[in-house]
């Protein structure tokens, strides 16, 4: 994964003369994206409405071709979000420095919800997860949980990726079910527009958004692109589908993939979660 | 809103012709541009990836601290992903790098005058290799402000 590691600073007169101080991150503190719902903090003025909007890109909506030259086609991308929390965090929330945002405002979803990444043809908007009543502000951070969907096509998974993959004629019908809870915890939505500033009276969006070109490599990239040599590709998964099917969870996965590629599909998922193009940090899996 | 390029190159470049004008006889001028100097504090950002790598031609938007919606800079690193813009007023200064599909955004606290907060540091998490790559006040001598801030909107 290509990243972005730091935009540091510090005074100097002239140039570069005077070192940065010490690190200003907090140490990690609770997990507050695992508390209840119950403890959604509320804020005294005026409200606004705030809505969760969740998606999967391009990638999901319109398809892609993978590293390894597989042309993929999703006919649905299920994820499970729950505990959805927006912080109003000061100061500002550096994902990739770790800790929690220091939120005084923060408002959650309540309960599990499943939405369709690959919904709405490529001009549709983020799927709307959930719209909540929020204090007006600025609402700079964002975490959330995914954990298995309770009901419909996705139950028992917090990932399930449906679709079609074709290279060289041949056409694999592929079912991914994935069960890793994962816990993202992200700072500021990064993107060509500003998200979460929530005016009284007024409407504002935050968006969860995943990567999957992290999982799949893509093609439209260089080979020695990080995006393409930290991918797992699809050559792995074509090779354990029968038959032209591909229908595994992860058990299956575990059995019939090599260890290598089963701890590279592992190692990739906490990389899945972005707000837009900033990245987040993954507390539940990469922590067992 | 304000767009700024190249600016490794104009930071050294501009002196020189600042330096010329100025040895001009007024009636060399052509078409009656003026240009007048002025020393200010600026904010240079330095963006890197985890390699060490800069973050060559990524897109800035610097947002001021009384709209955080509007970028009131806009342009792109330098070849060693460097950025310099000289904040106007004293808050909390936000910047978005972004490049391939990821990015980042920094809050610099400015003072008044706009020079940086010294409570600021923005170094967790950084290898001490990364904490050699940073971003400063600078104090550019005598800058001509009409060449310096390419004032059109975008």
């Amino acid at each position: 994964m290509r990243s972005l590691s730091q935009v540091a600073l510090c005074a100097s007169l002239p140039l570069w003369l005077l070192a940065c101080g010490a690190p200003t991150a907090e140490a990690p503190t609770e997990d507050t994206a695992s508390e209840p719902a119950a403890e959604v903090a509320e804020a005294d003025g005026d409200m606004g409405e705030l809505e969760i909007r969740a998606n999967g890109e391009d990638f999901v909506r319109e398809g892609f071709v993978t590293k390894d030259g597989w042309e993929i086609s999703f006919d649905h991308v299920y994820v499970t979000l729950d505990e959805v929390t927006a912080y109003q965090s000061e100061p500002a929330f550096d994902a990739e420095a770790g800790g929690m945002p220091e939120a005084s405002v923060m408002v959650n979803t309540e309960s599990p919800i499943t939405v369709d990444l690959a919904a709405g043809d490529e001009s549709a908007d983020p799927v709307l997860v959930e719209t909540l009543s929020a204090p007006a502000g600025r609402y700079n951070a964002l975490s959330w949980k995914m954990v298995p969907a309770m009901a419909g096509d996705a139950e028992g998974y917090p990932i399930v990726m449906v679709g079609q993959a074709m290279k060289d004629g041949e056409t694999i019908a592929f079912t991914l079910k994935l069960d890793p809870e994962l816990v993202f915890v992200c700072g500021d939505f990064v993107g060509d527009e500003r998200k979460g500033i929530l005016d009284a009276g007024g409407k504002a969006d935050l968006e969860a958004t995943f990567h999957f070109d992290h999982l799949f490599g893509d093609a439209g990239a260089p080979p020695d692109d990080d995006i393409n040599t930290g991918a797992l590709g699809f050559d792995p998964l074509a090779a354990i589908a029968q038959n032209g099917v591909l229908d595994v969870d992860s058990a299956a996965l575990s059995e019939q993939l090599s260890a290598e590629d089963y701890n590279l599909l592992l190692s990739i998922l906490p990389s899945l979660g972005h707000v837009g193009e900033g990245h987040c940090s993954e507390t539940q899996l990469t922590r067992s | 809103m304000h767009e700024r390029n190249g600016l490794a190159i104009i930071g050294g470049s501009l002196l020189g012709a600042i330096a010329l004008l100025a040895g001009l006889p007024p009636g060399a001028r052509a078409h009656g541009v003026s240009v007048q100097s002025r020393t200010t504090n600026a904010v240079e950002i330095q963006a890197v990836y985890d390699s060490g790598k800069p973050m060559e031609n990524a897109q800035v938007q610097v947002y001021a601290p009384d709209d955080p919606s509007t970028p009131y800079f806009v342009g792109q690193t330098d070849n060693r992903g460097r950025f310099v813009f000289a904040p106007d007023q004293a808050g909390d200064w936000e910047i978005s790098v972004r490049q391939a599909g990821h990015g980042k955004i920094v809050v610099i606290p400015v003072e008044s005058g706009g020079a940086i907060a010294e409570t600021f540091t923005n170094d967790a998490g950084l290898t001490p290799l990364q904490r050699g790559v940073m971003a400063g006040a600078v104090t550019w001598g005598c800058v001509g402000t009409a060449l310096y801030f390419r004032r059109g909107k975008v």
